[in-house]
């Protein structure tokens, strides 16, 4: 391994590194103020180690990863994101749990495994990443270990997701006896000699999609996500459902990419039924949602089928280009979104010893007594329901034109269905919002703080900035792509 | 801080400033409200000038994009602004005339208690009426057509609290709503036959493409004069216009005299070269203009409230622009409308100053003999009206003439454009020196309570000393519109142009102030009375509209109240409450029917995909 390998590797080595001298410090000295801003230190270096990092990329190292562009841009979005999440996990842990110095240990090794999955380009590094992020989301979740929802979501999200990792791991290993090979382009040329009836190709792509599916939570595979998001703290429900969420969508590429599963009809079908199951199902279970959690969690799985159109539309040769720049700019608009939504829930929370849930009635009149943070939220929700000027509309009209020129016209019309169905409850979140209580009425809790309130400035600046000046960025995603 | 780098402060500064008083919503202290509010637009205009005085010297049109919002395939809408000669002239009317209308302001709102909220859409309507003159595209000329409509919306309704005003805000809301609605139709049409919004680009391409007479740009021109006729007032849409009188008088000064009802003629004009290739459009443009300057003349003569004659008046002043447009002089519609800018603004702001200093009296028979008690105002109208008459050496004058020798040397139908527009011309001086007359003549019915101050003084002064010199402005337009020339015209048609204005000037002293001629007889007869009042309604255009479309869609509506359509509706709304609730109960929270929902799916998939076998 060269010099040049290693510099391309640079941000896992510095998240690596960090992990250990955080384990380290924790074995020393007891101190939550040290090792959270120790953390956030790590954080920021290993984003910034993305940037020189840029300069010896793309280039394979060992055959396990790719370490291109698009890589180092994510693994720069998702230690971002890990940083949001420590900021906005300082406040949300003090008296959770008895000690939470782990818990930031936990979330750096969980960033790490994203990370990974980021660089994946074989099957090998695909269930190291993805087993690292998910054994670390399994304790996470289950950190504050006074109250019993946590405890729920955490034993609940490992069965299944252990469930679904053996699924994936069967799929895996047909696909290995099929072709004997483990990278994503090795297989791509080694399927290419296969003939497409082949049954133990066909049930090997079930199994994979049915894997992958369960980890973005599409339909029928997406039952868990209620009960996890809503029982997870909220900072880890905001990391789960963005970094965790786009790690994967962005492996999950790559392989349909480079493994050319494009090719096989049967598995676009298939896609395409997943894909409008999850925008109708998602978006009309979230419909009457009275708890703000479970209903961020439907609007995540009917989000994560508008997603997948990209992949139907990666089917044909001409439109595929735009289809990743589509992907990738979808992606990164959501993890910021999805970030100060749940953001604020972790923010405020009516019961002290119940904060893991967030009703419609604790955000009521936050307006008239937060006006920054129900700015945030409000932003987000608009974000989430594609209004002009945010980046979710920008992200939407991408997919949108990428599926047009597919010409997709059933996943377009259930794109329009569900988006025309999720106004509705991201409104009625705003019209809580913005009502008047009674002066009396008060907030049992809500973080402050300068912290606070400049990560809700920096995220609010984002989200209109990808909205109205979204130019730059997509400038970038076509140089890299 | 002239050339294109600094483009973009122009709109910027009356943006910045409504968005400081709109998110400080009142709060701010009187004074600082008023140096926001106006002193915004004085930079504004500031940079017009310094823009103007570039673009006078090098003769260079600016094109630059500011940024481009986003490229998605073959869509990318910029932030972009084109700047030539017709820009110029138009920002510099808005800048200007808006400058001292805001100034006057300062002194016409100082005891209303939403001053703030009053300049923040002031100010706002500005940076949008800006953007819609500055814009490249048809996008951004779009957001802002738009943009003026609704701060005219909430201008027109400033005072809420009046249901009348709410109604009259609706009105014009909802009736320019027809014309935009026909314009974003012809916008699409333009976006799918030559794939582009810019309007440079766009004009270039249907040149290519199209030979005069297809029919596509016929249609899309249609569209777009669909849209101008909205905005502007004009036949058959002209209804709103009148009732939007409800806002205050500065707003109407400024909306709907001098700036946001020319946008329809700026919009023709902008795409006169789309319109030469449709000449069915173009005569449609005459002959529109025409029939609105005749309908609105007449109309303006039996009214009686002072702004709804202005009102009518400005319908009627447009007509003539469009008149001007249709026979293809757009260098002398285009001058029109800014002397109309002038003249008009400020005779709308002398008969705001009548009404603030007359306990708010609308009512021209109940005021009388103001000349020696208003002196300011009464110069100020006299000047205003001469110019409106067009009476010779006016601002008027020299802009009304070309149009009238425009009209007479279109071949075929010219001669009697040239009719129509000469005894529009005539009713023009009779009602507007019987305003004159009726007002600040006679005795004295109502006595004012104070004078107007100097920041509404010196704005009626500076108005009138541009209606006076407004005439000898050269407009840098040559190199806009083709060259134009209405050829050699005989003198007795020139002659007669020139008297008309004179002979309305003695009618209407005959019949208001000297006396010696009377039709009491004729208006106390019945015909003469049903024809006073059919004028006086506006010639039942309410009433028609009323009886064409309003109320067949209120009696639709309330038969539909509970009916099918309905039900559609709340079906769809039941049906997903009903799936929502099916759906929610699978989700359990048993971990054991997770599982097994699990499996099933996968299943589902192996089976489906097995199937590609059979």
């Amino acid at each position: 391994m060269s010099t040049a390998d290693l510099l391309a590797l640079l941000p896992l080595l510095v998240l690596s590194v960090g992990a250990l001298l955080l384990m380290l410090q924790i074995a020393f000295i007891r101190n939550v103020q040290f090792s959270s801003a120790l953390t956030l230190l790590i954080f920021a270096l290993a984003a910034l180690s993305c940037g020189p990092a840029t300069d010896y990329a793309p280039r394979l190292v060992t055959p396990l990863l790719i370490a291109d562009k698009l890589a180092l841009l994510f693994t720069a979005l998702f230690c971002l994101a890990g940083f949001v999440t420590t900021v906005l996990s300082m406040d949300y842990m003090q008296r959770r749990g008895d000690q939470p110095e782990e818990y930031y240990l936990l979330l750096i090794l969980s960033s790490l495994g994203a990370c990974v999955l980021a660089y994946a380009e074989h099957l090998g590094s695909l269930i190291l990443g993805m087993e690292l992020l998910s054994v670390a989301l399994y304790a996470l979740i289950a950190y504050p270990d006074k109250s019993i929802l946590p405890l729920e979501a955490a034993s609940k999200y490992l069965v299944l997701s252990g469930a679904a990792s053996a699924t994936l791991l069967f799929g895996f290993a047909l696909l290995y006896a099929i072709t004997g090979s483990l990278g994503f382009s090795d297989l791509g040329t080694q399927l290419a000699t296969q003939p497409s009836g082949n049954i133990m190709l066909l049930v090997a792509m079930a199994l994979i999609l049915a894997g992958l599916g369960f980890k973005l939570s599409l339909v029928p595979f997406h039952m868990w996500t209620p009960d996890v998001y809503q029982g997870a703290p909220s900072p880890v429900t905001g990391f789960l459902a963005s970094v965790a969420k786009a790690a994967i969508f962005l492996l999950f590429l790559r392989l349909f990419i480079d493994a050319k599963l494009y090719r096989y009809n049967m598995l676009l079908n298939c896609l395409a039924l997943v894909a409008i199951l999850s925008m109708l199902v998602g978006n009309v279970l979230a419909l009457q949602q009275d708890n703000i959690k479970r209903m961020l969690s439907y609007s995540s799985i009917a989000h994560m089928g508008y997603l997948l159109i990209i992949l139907v539309v990666c089917g044909s040769s001409n439109n595929r280009a735009l289809a990743i720049e589509a992907a990738s700019y979808y992606l990164i608009a959501y993890t910021a979104t999805t970030l100060a939504a749940f953001g604020l829930l972790s923010l405020i929370s009516a019961q002290q010893q119940q904060r893991e849930n967030v009703l419609l009635d604790d955000v009521s009149g936050l307006f008239w007594q937060q006006p920054l943070l129900a700015g945030l939220m409000l932003i987000a929700l608009l974000s989430l329901a594609g209004i002009p000027l945010t980046a979710g509309f920008v992200a939407k009209f991408y997919i949108f034109s990428a599926a047009i020129s597919g010409y997709h016209w059933g996943l377009i019309a259930a794109l329009i269905l569900g988006s025309a169905i999720g106004i509705y409850y991201y409104l009625r979140v705003i019209f809580y919002m913005s009502k008047r209580n009674s002066p009396s009425y008060t907030l049992a809790s809500t973080a402050s703080g300068w912290h606070i309130s400049s990560l809700s400035t920096a995220l609010m600046i984002i989200i209109l900035l990808l909205g109205t000046a979204p130019q730059p960025l997509m400038a970038y995603l076509r140089s890299i792509l | 801080m002239a050339g294109s780098n600094y483009l973009w402060l122009i709109p910027f500064f009356p943006l910045l400033s409504a968005t400081l008083l709109m998110v400080t919503a009142g709060q701010l202290p009187k004074k600082i409200i008023g140096f926001l509010g106006a002193g915004s637009i004085a930079l504004s205009a500031l940079c017009v000038a310094l823009q103007a005085q570039h673009f006078l010297a090098s003769g260079e049109i600016m094109q630059v994009t500011l940024w481009t919002w986003m490229s998605v395939a073959n869509f990318a809408p910029g932030i972009a602004f084109y700047i030539d000669g017709l820009s110029i002239v138009m920002m510099s009317v808005i800048t200007g005339v808006g400058f001292l209308i805001h100034l006057y302001s300062l002194e016409f709102m100082d005891d209303d208690s939403s001053y703030s909220r009053y300049f923040a859409y002031m100010n706002l309507f500005v940076a949008a009426m800006l953007l819609l003159v500055m814009a490249d595209n048809l996008l951004l000329l779009y957001l802002g057509w738009e943009g003026v409509g609704v701060c005219s919306y909430l201008l027109v309704g400033f005072w809420y609290r009046d249901p009348a005003n709410g109604k009259a805000a609706r009105k014009a809301f909802v009736v320019t709503r027809v014309g935009d609605a026909a314009m974003a139709l012809g916008l699409f049409l333009l976006f799918t036959e030559l794939g582009s919004l810019d309007i440079q680009t766009l004009l270039l391409a249907a040149d290519s493409k199209w030979q005069s007479g297809d029919l596509i740009p016929t249609i899309a021109t249609a569209l777009l004069l669909g849209g101008a006729v909205g905005k502007s007032a004009q036949l058959p849409l002209h209804t709103w216009l009148p009732d939007a009188m409800a806002g205050p008088t500065p707003v109407s000064a400024l909306i709907h005299a001098a700036t946001m009802v020319t946008a329809g003629v700026y919009l023709i004009a902008r795409h006169y070269s789309l319109f030469l290739l449709a000449p069915i459009t173009l005569e449609a443009v005459a002959w529109i203009g025409l029939a609105t300057l005749l309908i609105a003349a007449f109309t303006a003569l039996a009214q009686q409230d002072i702004k709804r004659i202005l009102a009518y008046s400005t319908i009627s002043q447009i007509g003539y622009m469009f008149l001007a447009l249709g026979v293809g002089a757009f260098s002398a519609g285009i001058f029109h409308l800014m002397t109309h800018a002038f003249f008009k603004a400020l005779l709308f702001l002398a008969a705001g100053a009548v009404i603030h200093c007359l306990h708010h009296e609308h009512n021209i028979f109940k005021m009388g003999g103001l000349r020696t008690r208003l002196p300011i105002v009464f110069w100020s109208f006299l000047i205003g009206s001469a110019a409106l008459a067009a009476l010779p050496f006016t601002s008027g004058f020299y802009s009304k003439d070309p149009i009238l020798l425009s009209a007479w040397a279109m071949p075929n139908i010219g001669s009697y454009l040239w009719a129509g527009g000469l005894l529009g011309a005539l009713l023009t001086a009779i009602y507007s020196f019987r305003l004159v007359f009726v007002v600040f003549f006679g005795e004295a019915k109502t006595l004012p309570n104070k004078q107007p101050g100097w920041k509404m003084s010196l704005p009626l002064a500076l108005l009138c000393l541009l209606s006076i010199i407004g005439g000898w402005f050269v407009l840098p337009l040559d190199h806009v519109f083709p060259a134009y020339s209405h050829g050699e015209i005989n003198h007795s048609v020139e002659i007669i142009s020139i008297a008309t204005p004179l002979i309305g000037l003695a009618i209407a002293y005959g019949l208001f102030l000297g006396k010696q001629l009377s039709i009491s007889g004729f208006t106390q007869s019945t015909l003469g009375k049903a024809l006073q009042s059919f004028c006086f309604s506006g010639w039942r255009f309410d009433a028609l509209y009323q009886l064409l479309w309003v109320c067949p869609y209120q009696v639709l509506a309330q038969l539909w109240r509970n009916e099918p359509i309905d039900y559609l509706y709340r079906g769809i709304v039941s049906l997903m409450q009903w799936s929502n609730e099916q759906l929610s109960k699978l989700q359990s929270g048993e971990l054991r029917w997770y599982a097994t929902s699990m499996v099933f799916g996968l299943v589902i998939l192996v089976l489906i995909m097995l199937r590609s076998l059979s």
